[in-house]
C-alpha cells in the first residue's frame, strides 16, 4: 500500500482543525460529498431556470429561436387575458385567503379547547382534505356542482332554491372555485395554527386572567400577537398557493367561463402547450415569480415588523 | 382520435407538464433552420426491424388490429402501437418535438394541430413529398391540405376526415311537427329550434364553451378559416354571420351548455337536445354509447347560410406522420402506406372503429354506399361521403392553436358574457395580431 512507504506522518490530534492540514485534499472530499447534490441542482434547477429566463427574451419563428429582447414582456402588458388572470388571482387573494385563514383560526381555537372530546379524530378529519389528490377532489367537486342533478343543487332544491349554474356562470364559477379551495386548505391551515396555539405558555393565559382580561381581550392581546409568525407563514403559503393555482380551475372550469377563473399559471400552461408559444409562456412564468417575490417581501415587512414590535413589547413587559 | 376535440379533461401529467412549461424545457440553442429529413428510397429502403407508433382511443385500436397483417407481409418486422391517450397526447408530442428526444417513429396528429406543428417545428417531421406526392389525387383535398405546408411540402398522410352534418332525433322532430327536410338554412334551423322548444321543451343543441367547434365549423362552411392569405380573418363578414347565428341560438334559449366530452354525450343520451351538428365520426359515439336509441337518429346536411349554399364542413380528422427522430423511416412509411392508402384497410377501420376514410377509393365500397341498420335503413354514410366532396379546404397556419384559443374566448364572451359579436371578434383579431405578429385582413 502506498501509505506504508510514505514518509512518517505527524499524527493529527482529534481537536486540531482540519483546515490546517491538506486543504486541497479536503476540498476534493467536500466536493465528493456535495457534488451529486450540486450536480442535481445545476441540471434540474439552475439550468432550466436560466434556460427559461433566456427563453423569455426570445421568440419562436417557424422553429427558429431568435432574440427578441423585451418583446414578450411588452406583449404581456397588452394582453387582456393575462390581466384578467391577475385580476382573478387578486379577487382570490382578497376574498378567499382571509376567509380561509379566519375560518382556520376559529377552527384551531375550537380544536384547542380543553372540553373538546375526540380531538385527534377532529384534527385528522379537518386535515384530510389537504392530502387528497388534487385532481381527484376537483373531479368530485365537478360532480357535486353539476347544474342538473348535482348534489349541491339537489340540496338547494329542498329549500326551494332553483338550480344554480355553478360552473357556467362567471360569478358562480368564482364562488365555486373559492368554496373548493377553502374546503381543501382550511383544515391544513387550522392544524398549523393549532400547533402555534399550543406553543403559547399557559402562564400567559393565567396572567391575563389575573389581570382581569375577558375571552375577547385575551384573544386580541395574547393569542393574536403570539400567533403572528404562524399567521404570517399561513398567509404567505396561501398567497403563493393562490398565485400558482392550476389544478382546481383546470379540472373544474378550464379557466372559463369567459376566463372568469383563469389564473396566470393555467394561462401559461395554455400558452405553452395549447398554443406552443414557449417564449411567451416563460415570460409569464417569470412575471409570476416576480409577483410572488414582491408579495412575499411585502407580507414579511408588514407582519415581520409588527412581530418584532410585539416581541420587543413582550421582552419589555418581562423586564418591567 | 379526431372525435375528441373537445375532451381535454383530466390531465394527469398536468403538474409535470407545468414544471416543464415553467422551466421552459431545454430548448435554448438553435437559431439555424435545419431542413426536414427525407425518407430513404430505392436500394437503401430496407423494410425491417421494429417501429413504434403513438396513437389514442379507437385510432390506436385500429392500428393494433392492422399491425399483425403488416408484420405478416414483412417478416421480421415488429410494429409496436402505443395508446398514449388523448388527454395528454399533445403534451407528450409537443415536449418531444421541443426537446428533440423521446418521440417514436410514427405519430398520429389531428389536422389543425398538424398545421400548428408544421409551423412551429418544421424540421420535426420527415418530408414525405416525393413518396406521398403521387398519392395526392386519391385523397380528399381538404384533408390533404392539413398535412402540407404553404409551399406544398408533404409532412403527413391523411387518415380520416369529418364531413359535417346534423344528427337529429326523429321522435322529437315528429313530436314537434318539424320536417327535417325543411331545414335548408341556419334561419330555418333556428326556427325549427324555437318550435321544438315550444312543443317539447327540449333544447336544440349542446355547446361546450371550453372547446367550441361549432363556430369554426360554420366558418369553414363559408369557405374560410381563421386565416386568409396568412392574414387574420376572424372578424370578417363571414365570421360575424356565423357568430350572429350562435348568438341567436343562445339568446333564444336553444343551447344547452355542457363542459367536456362526457357531458356532451350524456346530454344526447338523455335526450336533452334534439340535434347535434357535427362530423360523421359522431356516428361511432352514437352506436357505441347509445345502442338503445337505434332507429331514433337521422342525419341531414348542415343548414346553409343562404339557400343553395354549401352544406358541409370538416371537423376533426387525423393524419399519420414520421417523426424526425425515427431511425427506421422506411419501415414507418411502409406501415403508414399500408394502413391509409389502402381501400380495404380504410373500410375495415370505418366498420370496426368508426373512422371515416379520407382515401377516396374507399368511399365507393358497398359498406359506405349501402343502408345503415342503426339509422333505420337510411344510407347515412353515403350522405356524408357525398358531403365530403364539398368540404372547402381552409388555411390553418402555424398559429392556428393560438387563434383557436382566442376565438374560443371570444365565443364565450358573446354566448355567456353577453358581449356584442362585432366587438368580441374585433378584439380577438387584435389579440391574435399581437400574439402572432400577423396582419388583420381587411
Amino acid at each position: 500500500m502506498a501509505t506504508a512507504t510514505a514518509a512518517p506522518q505527524r499524527r493529527r490530534s482529534p481537536t486540531e482543525p482540519a483546515t490546517k492540514w491538506g486543504v486541497p485534499h479536503f476540498r476534493i472530499v467536500h466536493w465528493a460529498f456535495a457534488g451529486p447534490a450540486a450536480a442535481l441542482f445545476v441540471f434540474f434547477f439552475a439550468y432550466p431556470l436560466g434556460a427559461s429566463l433566456y427563453q423569455s427574451f426570445t421568440s419562436d419563428d417557424g422553429g427558429v429561436q431568435t432574440w427578441a429582447g423585451l418583446a414578450q414582456y411588452r406583449r404581456m402588458l397588452h394582453d387582456p387575458v393575462f390581466w384578467k388572470s391577475l385580476w382573478n388571482t387578486g379577487l382570490l387573494l382578497v376574498f378567499q385567503v382571509p376567509l380561509m385563514i379566519g375560518l382556520a383560526l376559529v377552527l384551531a381555537c375550537v380544536l384547542n379547547q380543553s372540553w373538546l372530546r375526540f380531538k385527534g379524530t377532529w384534527r385528522i378529519a379537518f386535515f384530510l382534505p389537504s392530502v387528497t389528490m388534487l385532481v381527484a377532489y376537483a373531479v368530485v367537486f365537478r360532480v357535486l356542482l353539476k347544474t342538473d342533478g348535482g348534489m349541491v343543487n339537489q340540496a338547494l332544491g329542498w329549500f326551494g332554491v332553483s338550480p344554480v349554474d355553478w360552473l357556467n356562470n362567471p360569478v358562480w364559477a368564482r364562488v365555486a372555485l373559492i368554496g373548493t379551495i377553502t374546503w381543501r386548505w382550511t383544515g391544513y391551515n387550522a392544524v398549523i395554527l393549532l400547533a402555534g396555539l399550543q406553543a403559547i405558555p399557559k402562564e400567559q393565559y393565567e396572567a391575563a386572567a389575573i389581570d382581569g382580561a375577558g375571552a375577547v381581550t385575551t384573544f386580541r392581546k395574547v393569542v393574536i400577537p403570539q400567533l403572528r409568525p404562524v399567521i404570517l407563514f399561513c398567509s404567505i403559503t396561501s398567497t403563493i398557493g393562490t398565485l400558482q393555482l392550476f389544478d382546481e380551475n383546470f379540472v373544474l372550469t378550464k379557466g372559463g367561463p369567459d376566463n372568469a377563473t383563469m389564473t396566470p399559471v393555467l394561462y401559461l400552461y395554455k400558452v405553452g402547450f395549447d398554443q406552443m408559444d414557449f417564449s411567451y409562456a416563460s415570460a409569464i412564468a417569470w412575471a409570476v415569480v416576480l409577483i410572488i417575490g414582491v408579495l412575499s417581501v411585502i407580507q414579511f415587512r408588514f407582519f415581520g415588523q409588527s412581530d418584532r414590535a410585539a416581541s420587543t413589547a413582550r421582552s419589555e413587559r418581562r423586564r418591567g | 382520435m379526431s372525435m375528441r376535440t373537445s375532451r381535454r379533461s383530466v390531465l394527469r401529467a398536468g403538474v409535470g407538464a407545468l414544471a416543464v412549461a415553467v422551466t421552459g424545457g431545454c430548448a435554448t440553442g438553435g437559431g439555424k433552420k435545419t431542413p426536414a429529413p427525407t425518407v430513404k428510397t430505392g436500394a437503401q429502403a430496407q423494410v425491417g426491424g421494429s417501429i413504434t407508433v403513438w396513437s389514442w382511443d379507437v385510432a390506436a385500436k385500429a392500428l393494433k388490429r392492422l399491425a399483425p397483417a403488416f408484420e405478416q407481409q414483412h417478416p421480421g418486422v415488429k410494429v409496436n402501437v402505443v395508446d398514449i391517450g388523448y388527454d395528454n397526447a399533445y403534451d407528450k408530442i409537443t415536449v418531444g418535438l421541443k426537446s428533440g428526444a423521446g418521440l417514436p417513429d410514427v405519430l398520429q396528429v389531428e389536422g389543425p394541430k398538424m398545421q400548428s406543428y408544421i409551423g412551429t417545428f418544421p424540421s420535426g417531421f420527415y418530408d414525405l413529398s416525393t413518396l406521398a406526392g403521387p398519392l395526392k389525387s386519391q385523397f380528399n383535398a381538404a384533408a390533404w391540405a392539413t398535412g402540407t405546408d404553404t409551399a406544398g411540402k408533404v409532412y403527413a398522410l391523411p387518415w380520416d376526415i369529418g364531413p359535417c352534418g346534423v344528427f337529429y332525433r326523429i321522435d322529437i322532430f315528429q313530436q314537434a311537427g318539424v320536417d327535417p327536410a325543411s331545414i335548408q338554412t341556419w334561419d330555418d334551423y333556428v326556427a325549427a329550434g324555437v318550435q321544438i322548444k315550444a312543443k317539447t321543451g327540449k333544447k336544440l343543441l349542446v355547446m361546450d364553451p371550453t372547446g367550441d367547434s361549432t363556430f369554426p365549423m360554420m366558418l369553414q362552411q363559408e369557405g374560410q378559416g381563421y386565416f386568409v392569405d396568412g392574414k387574420i380573418a376572424v372578424d370578417t363578414p363571414a365570421a360575424l354571420k356565423a357568430m350572429g347565428v350562435l348568438k341567436e341560438l343562445s339568446d333564444k334559449g336553444l343551447v344547452d351548455f355542457e363542459k367536456g366530452w362526457d357531458a356532451l354525450v350524456a346530454a344526447t343520451k338523455d335526450g336533452k337536445v334534439a340535434t347535434t351538428p357535427t362530423a360523421v365520426w359522431w356516428s361511432g359515439t352514437l352506436t357505441d354509447e347509445m345502442p338503445e336509441l337505434k332507429g331514433k337518429f337521422g342525419a341531414i346536411p348542415l343548414p346553409a347560410f343562404t339557400a343553395g349554399g354549401v352544406r358541409t364542413s370538416n371537423n376533426g380528422g387525423s393524419l399519420l406522420n414520421i417523426s424526425a427522430q425515427s431511425k427506421n423511416s422506411a419501415t414507418a412509411w411502409a406501415f403508414i402506406q399500408f394502413c391509409l392508402a389502402n381501400a380495404d384497410n380504410q373500410v375495415s377501420m370505418l366498420k370496426n372503429e368508426g373512422i371515416f376514410p379520407a382515401f377516396e377509393p374507399a368511399l365507393s365500397d358497398p359498406y359506405i354506399t349501402g343502408p345503415q341498420d342503426y339509422y333505420g335503413g337510411q344510407t347515412t354514410f353515403k350522405t356524408f361521403a357525398d358531403l365530403a366532396e364539398d368540404i372547402a379546404p381552409v388555411e390553418y397556419t402555424g398559429d392556428y392553436s393560438k387563434a383557436g384559443d382566442l376565438v374560443t374566448d371570444a365565443t364565450n364572451s358573446v354566448l355567456q358574457g353577453g358581449k356584442d359579436p362585432k366587438s368580441a371578434l374585433d378584439s380577438a383579431a387584435q389579440q391574435i395580431a399581437s400574439a402572432t405578429g400577423r396582419q388583420i385582413a381587411q
